[in-house]
C-alpha cells in the first residue's frame, strides 16, 4: 500500500515582492500550475497559488491589503493563469499588472461590483456568517412577490 | 457496405421492443430507495422544529402554536437531511415524486386534536451530578435551557421545551431526564 | 491578403453543447484566433458558505453540476475531513470509489452520445444514451436518485449497500460489455467518424504541458497524469494504471475515454469482490479550522477543493477549481488553424462542463 501523497499540503507564505521569483524557480523545477484563489480576511486579501508535480502539491500564499489590492500577474510565466486572475479581478477587485489576456472586469457577468470584497467592507473584518437570519430575510422578500403558492391540507 | 459498423445494432433494434416507456399511460416502477417526497407521521411528531432548522433550502416550516408542519414541495431538494436528524424518526422518504404544477405547492399537516400536549409527558429535570458545562444549552434547538456557570444555575423554560431529547443525549454526565 | 471576419459563436447555438462564447477570427473558413468568454451561468455557489453550516454545505456543492455530481460531493467531504484530521473507515472508501467509477462511466457514455450528435450521427447518440440508462438504474437502486445522489457526507457515506447487491451490480456491468464493445467499435473504426475525428485539433505534448491541460485532454497527448495515482480512496489497493494515448488529435482523446470506460468496469468488479467489512461512517466532533487543499479525478480531469475554516459552524471559504477551467487555454490553442465546421467537435472533445467552471 503506497503512502497517501494527497495528505501532503506544504503551504508556504511568501511576500508579494518575491512572488515572481519563487514562481519562476518553481517553473524551472518542472511544476505545473494547479489553481489560484483568493480569500477575504481581516483587512487583507489572501491569494493561494497551488502547483503540482508527481502527485505532490506545493502552495504559495500571498497576503495583500484590501483597500486597493494590486499584485503582479504570473501569466507571463504561466499563460493559463489569466483565467484565475480575471475571475479574482471580477469578484475581489484585485488589479493584476501585466495580465496577458485582460478582460477589463467583464469576464463574469455579475450584477454588483466586486461582490466578494464590497467597497464598504474593505479594511474591516469579513462579515460574520449569519446563517439562518440571512435566509429568512430573503424568504420574506420572496413571500411579498410570490402570492401564487397553492396550499394543500394533508392528513 | 464498408464502414457501416453500426448496421448490426440497427438491425437488432428494428426487430426488438422499444427502449422507451409509454409514460404516463404505463406507470413508472420506482425502486425501493427512491427518495421521491418526504412524508410525515403526525402522531409521533413532537413539533420540535429541528428539521426546519437543518433544511438547506428552508422548505420546512414548523408552527408550534398552530400545531402544523408544512413543507414547500417545490422548494424541497430531496436530500433527506430532515429524515436523518429527526429525534423521533417520524419523517421518511416515499417513492413517488411531486407532480408538476403551475403553482408552488405547499403541503400542510396538522397534529390530531386528541393528542395531548408535550407537557403530559413530564418535564425535563437535572440532578446533582450536573457540572454546568452548558452543552445542553448549546444543543437545544428552541433555546429553552439557560446555564450560568459562575452562579451554578441551571434552569429550563417548560413551555419552550419540546421533549425532543437532544440535551439528554448530549449530556456528558448523564444528569438529565424527563419525568 | 485574405479578408478577416469575426464570427461570434455561442452561447446559444444549435450545435454547441455548452453555453460558452467564442469570438472566432476567420480567414476564409479557417480559424486564425479564438477568444473565449464565459460567465453566463455564474451563480455564486461558493458564497453560500455564509448561509449553510458545513455539514449541510455538501448538498449545495454536489449540485454544482449534474454530470460530475458525486465527484464534487466526495471532494468537498475530503477537504473538510482533511481539515478536521479524521480518517474514514475502509468500507466507506470502497463504496465511494465504486460510486465514483459508476459516475465516470455514465459521464463518458453521455459524452460519447454528444460527440456523435455533434457530427450528426443521431442513431449512435441514441444508442449510447440507451446504454447509459443501465448505469442510472444502478444509481437509483443504491442511492435513491438518478443524477444527484446525496449519499456522501463528512465522515463517511449515508447508505450502505449489501455485498450481494454489489456482486449483482458487477454482474450487470460485465453483461453490458459485449454491447459496449459494439458501440465503441463504431466510434473507433467507422469510416465517417474517422473522417471527422482523425487529425483534427492536434495538441502536441509540449503544448499540453505548457498549457497545464488536465484529464483526457492531457492523457490523449501523451502526458501521464492522473490524480488517482496518489493513493486516495481504494485506488491504492486496486492497482491502477492511467490510459495514455499518443497522437494528440480528437481520435486519441476519444480512445482515452473509451478505454477508461472499460477500465471502470474492471475497477468496480474488483472493488466489489474485495469489500472490507465494518462501519460506513465515523462520528465527527468539533468544527474545522485551518486549511486543506484536496484533489479529485473527475471524469473531465483534475479538480481542486480548497476549504478554510475558523473553528465555527460556518466555513470561511470553499474553492472548487474544475477541470474545464484548466482546459480552456488548451481549447484556444487547439482552435488555431482548424476549419469552421470543426469548431463544435473541438469544443466537445475537451468535454466542457460550463456549470462547473462558473459555479
Amino acid at each position: 500500500m503506497s503512502e497517501r501523497k494527497d495528505l501532503i499540503q506544504d503551504i508556504v507564505t511568501i511576500e508579494a515582492s518575491h512572488l515572481l521569483e519563487s514562481v519562476s524557480d518553481i517553473k524551472s523545477e518542472g511544476y505545473r500550475l494547479g489553481q489560484a484563489c483568493a480569500t477575504k480576511a481581516e483587512g487583507a486579501v489572501e491569494i493561494l497559488y497551488s502547483f503540482e508535480k508527481d502527485e505532490t502539491l506545493k502552495n504559495f500564499k500571498v497576503s495583500i491589503e484590501d483597500k486597493d489590492p494590486e499584485i503582479h500577474s504570473i501569466s507571463g510565466i504561466y499563460w493559463p493563469a489569466f483565467i484565475y486572475e480575471n475571475e479574482m479581478h471580477d469578484l475581489f477587485g484585485i488589479t493584476f499588472r501585466n495580465l496577458a489576456l485582460d478582460y477589463g472586469g467583464h469576464f463574469f457577468k455579475i450584477a454588483s461590483e466586486t461582490p466578494w470584497n464590497p467597497v464598504e467592507d474593505r479594511g474591516a473584518k469579513p462579515r460574520e456568517a449569519s446563517g439562518k437570519e440571512l435566509k429568512s430575510a430573503k424568504t420574506d422578500k420572496e413571500n411579498k412577490k410570490d402570492k401564487v403558492d397553492k396550499e394543500r391540507k394533508g392528513k | 457496405m464498408p464502414g457501416l459498423k453500426i448496421g448490426k445494432m440497427i438491425m437488432r433494434s428494428l426487430g426488438g421492443k422499444p427502449a422507451t416507456l409509454m409514460y404516463p399511460v404505463i406507470p413508472r416502477e420506482w425502486k425501493e430507495r427512491t427518495r421521491g417526497h418526504i412524508a410525515v407521521d403526525m402522531d409521533t411528531c413532537i413539533l420540535c422544529g429541528i428539521c426546519g432548522k437543518k433544511c438547506p433550502t428552508d422548505a420546512i416550516t414548523v408552527d408550534r402554536d398552530a400545531k402544523t408542519w408544512s413543507i414547500g414541495r417545490m422548494q424541497c431538494i430531496q436530500c433527506s437531511c430532515c429524515v436523518d436528524v429527526c429525534p423521533k424518526k417520524c419523517l421518511f422518504n416515499e417513492a413517488t415524486y411531486t407532480t408538476p404544477d403551475v403553482y408552488k405547492i405547499v403541503d400542510t399537516f396538522e397534529k390530531p386534536e386528541d393528542q395531548g400536549s408535550a407537557a403530559n409527558e413530564g418535564s425535563l429535570k437535572c440532578d446533582d451530578t450536573c457540572v454546568f458545562c452548558g452543552i445542553c444549552a448549546k444543543k437545544c434547538p428552541q433555546g429553552a435551557i439557560a446555564v450560568i456557570r459562575e452562579d451554578k444555575k441551571w434552569e429550563v423554560d417548560d413551555d419552550k421545551c419540546t421533549r425532543c431529547g437532544l440535551c439528554i443525549e448530549g449530556c456528558p454526565k448523564k444528569s438529565l431526564k424527563i419525568e | 491578403m485574405a479578408k478577416r471576419t469575426i464570427i461570434p459563436f455561442g452561447p446559444q447555438h444549435p450545435v454547441l453543447p455548452e453555453p460558452i462564447h467564442l469570438d472566432l477570427v476567420l480567414e476564409d473558413e479557417t480559424v486564425v484566433e479564438a477568444i473565449p468568454s464565459i460567465g453566463f451561468i455564474h451563480r455564486g455557489l461558493e458564497k453560500l458558505v455564509e448561509k449553510n453550516e458545513w455539514p449541510e454545505m455538501v448538498y449545495v456543492i454536489e449540485r454544482i453540476c449534474g454530470i460530475c455530481s458525486f465527484g464534487h460531493g466526495w471532494g468537498y467531504c475530503k477537504s473538510v475531513e482533511g481539515n478536521l484530521g479524521i480518517t474514514v473507515p475502509p468500507r466507506a472508501e470502497y463504496l465511494r470509489t465504486i460510486w465514483h467509477e459508476l459516475g465516470r462511466m455514465h459521464s463518458h457514455l453521455l459524452w460519447l452520445g454528444l460527440l456523435a450528435d455533434s457530427f450528426g450521427f443521431e442513431s449512435l447518440f441514441m444508442h449510447s444514451w440507451r446504454l447509459r440508462e443501465t448505469v442510472l438504474d444502478i444509481f437509483e437502486e443504491t442511492t435513491g436518485g438518478r443524477v444527484i445522489f446525496s449519499v456522501c457526507k463528512v465522515g463517511g457515506v449515508r447508505k450502505d449497500v449489501p455485498d450481494e447487491k454489489l456482486a449483482e451490480i458487477a454482474g450487470t456491468l460485465r453483461g453490458m460489455i459485449p454491447e459496449l464493445k459494439e458501440l465503441t467499435d463504431v466510434f473507433l473504426e467507422d469510416l465517417s467518424v474517422k473522417n471527422r475525428l482523425e487529425g483534427v485539433g492536434v495538441l502536441s505534448t509540449e503544448d499540453a504541458k505548457e498549457l497545464c491541460a488536465v484529464g483526457p485532454v492531457a492523457r490523449g497527448s501523451g502526458v501521464r497524469m492522473d490524480v488517482r495515482l496518489d493513493g486516495h480512496g481504494a485506488y491504492a489497493d486496486l492497482g491502477f494504471e492511467p490510459c495514455v494515448e499518443e497522437g494528440g488529435d480528437s481520435m486519441a482523446r476519444c480512445k482515452v475515454r473509451v478505454r477508461e470506460l472499460f477500465q471502470s468496469i474492471d475497477l468496480i468488479a474488483e472493488a466489489a469482490g474485495h469489500m472490507p467489512g465494518g462501519d460506513i461512517e465515523v462520528k465527527v466532533k468539533g468544527n474545522p479550522s485551518g486549511e486543506f487543499v484536496g484533489r479529485m479525478e473527475q471524469p473531465r480531469g483534475e479538480a481542486y477543493y480548497y476549504s478554510k475554516g475558523n473553528g465555527s459552524k460556518f466555513l470561511e471559504r470553499i474553492r472548487v477549481r474544475t477541470p474545464t477551467n484548466a482546459n480552456i487555454p488548451a481549447l484556444v490553442r487547439m482552435l488555431q488553424g482548424c476549419d469552421l465546421a470543426d469548431v463544435p467537435v473541438l469544443v466537445l472533445t475537451i468535454d466542457p462542463c460550463i456549470s462547473c467552471t462558473e459555479r
